[in-house]
């Protein structure tokens, strides 16, 4: 039978630093995304029509992409049809008269499924709200942290790998050109409560029980990458179909805490055992 | 072991069982409900589960008010401030509303194209000393929006449609209607009219030989009460609203207004040749016109008896009953729904909204395919839990609990009659997937370290692995408590479920978990 086992790795081999290099490195890298971003287009992400504005229309048609791009008086930003249903297409306008719009649409003889339309300053205040969502949750979730441990060392490792934990998704929507939504603002906040979960794991295990320091780590690495996996394993499948379906919101979070949990295992397992590691036999001693 | 000790020390499993069962009661028991008046609510399909826009069709509009407000304002006369203010800007008076409130007197105006210092000077000319001037009205103004746009939706039979405030972190305002199984259309339409009535005398006057016609404002919309429904003239056809003036100084002052004007008269009498289609109308004679929203729609004739009451010596003040007629069915019940609702202080602003429309089928399809998504996710989670344990007595249990999870909350949701979107099917994914993961650290904690032989040696474990639970919680709800603060739409529904998700999960589902597992690994 096919079991998952949690392999032992060997972590006296590596130094500490050896250990924070990579992690470190790809927190650089994205970043990096994240700030040339934000010098060429004004914002480290693209924002979606949530937030900047516009129209969107799910129309059912046997006509072609073509012919619904003509179709409108204004030129769709976007025409995309859903995989798992037969002609049925998502198409994208920047702020319109979305009355006019299924109007014309209407006319050429497309159903319209569903339309929404948001004006940009709506978009605008949404964007506030979304940014002040997301720090609100890090700092609420940083406080708890360092009430939990209440030492220093241990909580900033669970800070920083869950600001790595966001920050590598947030570069890897840049790369596969994935609008920031209100599901990836979703997926981002649920990212915060997911990825501390194995860090305080990792903490616990290593801090507050008695133990030589790597059989803690195996044990807590045993549950924590099982829980990880698990996570993973539904996001993946939830992301998949609901993109066969075409319902969006679903599919955005899936695929975000793919990547956020994904970065949470190297981040856990790496950067913060690496701080961890030092702090219980140098740190403390000094 | 007794049945009674047996079920004092497994409590946290009968605890989960009796809600589970008050669940599946809420759930599929018809009427089981505690949700606001549930005669306006029908539920769809075998359960009690409400259903959002999004899964079930229907539209919702988010939209800000369009006005501007002078705070600290003094002055001495409404009416006469109200006038003077929409007079100097070239408005109706209905866009102006001045008002006095134990703690703050205001002048609003309801026009977007009036201009800050435009509304500035104009209070000026009409000698209002006032403090600052900010774009939003007053919050008594919204509140009667809201209830006037409650009434119309019940009115109109929109089933489950519902208004509401909502505020952004940056302080704007927005009124929100939701309208179940309507296109967005139909919905604009209903909340887009002011729906201001008024009945207008319309009368020739003889002036130097020659006739003129004087058009003169009798009784506001605000005074009239409807009958409870729209009547047909057996005789004529013609479709109806029964009305009664509510008050006495209204009806004195509508019935000394045409009796000045002649309408006591006996030419005056069934004489109106006014037709609301044509363009012209040049002689029509002594008319009765309904203005809807400054747009005349009927001009009626006035009989004999009707118009007799109106002399000084009549009866009109102790009976002010009387008819206003509609062109058509359709009219008349607009009428109505007009009179009934009242006015609507100031317009929205649907330049600046969100709106958001989905055709049932789309919404059918949602439902079907939301619940695919959530049955295979949960299968992805047995499987990868159960391929690590190898042991389905383990797994089993954890893959049961989690799911338990999902059924409070569903029962929950039916009976709070909280209606069930995309984003709180996500909620349910991401309840499945804390629970799971905190389950396996129950597991682990319990069972790695060596055989588990007491009681004792288990409630020590299942403590310290508590720990992390409690911990992991606690940042979840401190997370995701923003959103199901912020008025971020459709993130309310996920955030609030989560919380609630996390909350059953560490209080009664994972302790219960605690209890089976007990079961299973110490009485071995």
């Amino acid at each position: 039978m096919v079991e998952i086992e949690v392999p032992e790795i060997d972590y006296t081999r590596y130094t500490n630093r050896q250990l924070a290099a990579i992690p470190l490195a790809v927190l650089a890298v994205a970043l990096a995304i994240l700030l040339g971003w934000y010098l060429f287009t004004g914002a480290p992400v693209d924002p979606g029509t949530a937030f900047t504005g516009g129209a969107e229309l799910t129309i059912q048609t046997d006509q072609s992409e073509d012919a619904i791009r003509t179709a409108f008086d204004q030129e769709p930003s976007n025409v995309r049809s859903i995989r798992g249903e037969e002609d049925t297409y998502i198409v994208e306008f920047p702020p319109s008269d979305i009355g006019a719009l299924e109007s014309q649409a209407d006319d050429a003889g497309f159903e319209v499924l569903s339309s929404s339309s948001t004006s940009p300053s709506f978009g605008s205040q949404a964007q506030t709200e979304a940014l002040y969502g997301v720090v609100i949750a890090f700092v609420g979730m940083s406080v708890l942290a360092f009430a939990f441990f209440r030492t220093f060392v241990p909580s900033i490792a669970i800070v920083i790998s869950a600001f790595s934990d966001i920050v590598i998704p947030l570069a890897l929507m840049n790369v596969f050109g994935i609008d920031l939504t209100l599901g990836t603002i979703a997926a981002l906040l649920m990212l915060i409560g997911y990825s501390v979960d194995s860090d305080i794991l990792l903490n616990n295990h290593i801090l507050r029980r008695s133990g030589e320091f790597y059989d803690s780590t195996y044990r807590a690495m045993r549950t924590g990458v099982t829980m990880t996996l698990t996570s993973i394993s539904a996001m993946a499948v939830m992301a998949i179909v609901a993109t066969l379906f075409g319902i969006d919101l679903l599919s955005d979070i899936g695929l975000i805490l793919v990547f956020g949990l994904t970065a949470d295992l190297m981040n856990t397992y790496m950067l913060n055992l690496s701080l961890l590691r030092w702090y219980k036999f140098e740190g403390v001693a000094r | 072991m007794s049945a009674l000790s047996a079920i004092r020390s497994n409590w946290r499993v009968v605890m989960l069982v009796i809600l589970l069962l008050l669940s599946v009661f809420a759930l599929f028991v018809p009427g089981a409900t505690v949700g606001d008046d549930s005669a306006n609510v029908q539920s769809d399909g075998p359960t009690n589960l409400q259903y959002g826009i999004e899964l079930d069709g229907g539209a919702r509009i988010r939209a800000p008010v369009i006005g501007m407000t002078a705070e600290d304002a003094e002055f001495e006369n409404k009416a006469q401030v109200e006038r003077d203010v929409a007079t100097e800007l070239g408005i109706e008076t209905i866009d102006v509303s001045a008002s006095r409130t134990s703690d703050a007197t205001t002048v609003e105006v309801f026009d977007e194209n009036v201009s800050e210092s435009e509304f500035e000077s104009a209070l000026a000319a009409a000698n209002v000393t006032h403090g600052e001037i900010r774009n939003g009205v007053t919050a008594d103004t919204r509140q009667t929006i809201v209830e006037v746009l409650d009434r119309k939706i019940s009115e109109s039979g929109l089933a489950g449609g519902t208004v509401t405030q909502s505020t952004t972190a940056g302080g704007e305002r927005y009124i929100v209607v939701t309208a179940p199984n309507r296109d967005r259309e139909e919905l604009r339409s209903l909340i887009q009219s002011r729906g201001e009535v008024r009945i207008d005398a319309l009368y020739p006057e003889q002036n130097n030989g020659s006739t003129e016609y004087r058009q003169e404002l009798v009784l506001r919309g605000e005074d009239i009460d409807p009958a409870s429904t729209v009547k047909q003239d057996e005789r004529t056809g013609e479709y109806f609203v029964s009305v009664t003036v509510n008050n006495d100084e209204a009806a004195n002052e509508m019935a000394t207004t045409l009796d000045e004007a002649g309408f006591t008269n006996r030419q005056a009498f069934s004489n109106c040749q006014y037709d609301a289609q044509r363009e012209n109308n040049t002689d029509p004679g002594y008319c009765l016109l309904t203005v809807v929203d400054n747009e005349t729609v009927y001009g009626a004739g006035v009989r004999r008896d009707l118009a007799t009451s109106w002399r000084p010596d009549g009866d009109f003040t102790r009976d002010p009953q009387f008819r206003m007629t509609a062109n058509t069915q359709e009219e008349a019940r607009n009428l109505h729904l007009s009179l009934q609702a009242g006015r609507l202080p100031a317009p929205l602003d649907f330049e600046q909204a969100q709106t958001q429309f989905v055709e049932p089928s789309l919404g059918d399809r949602f439902k079907t395919n939301s619940l695919i998504t959530g049955i295979i996710a949960v299968i992805a989670v047995s499987l990868t839990v159960y391929l690590r344990y190898g042991n389905a007595r383990v797994a089993a249990p954890m893959v049961v609990t989690a799911l338990s999870e999902v059924v409070i909350l569903l029962g929950f949701s039916a009976a709070i009659q909280y209606p069930l979107d995309l984003s709180v099917i996500a909620g349910f994914i991401a309840v499945i997937g804390t629970g799971v993961d905190d389950l396996i650290i129950i597991a682990d904690g319990v069972m790695s370290e060596g055989d588990v032989n007491s009681s004792r040696i288990f409630q020590n474990r299942f403590r310290k692995a508590f720990w992390v639970i409690g911990a992991a919680a606690a940042t979840t709800i401190v997370a995701m408590s923003p959103l199901a603060v912020l008025s971020l739409g459709q993130l309310q529904g996920f955030a609030i479920i989560t919380i609630l998700g996390v909350l059953v999960g560490v209080l009664v589902t994972r302790p219960a978990y605690g209890d089976i597992l007990r079961a299973l690994v110490t009485d071995r």
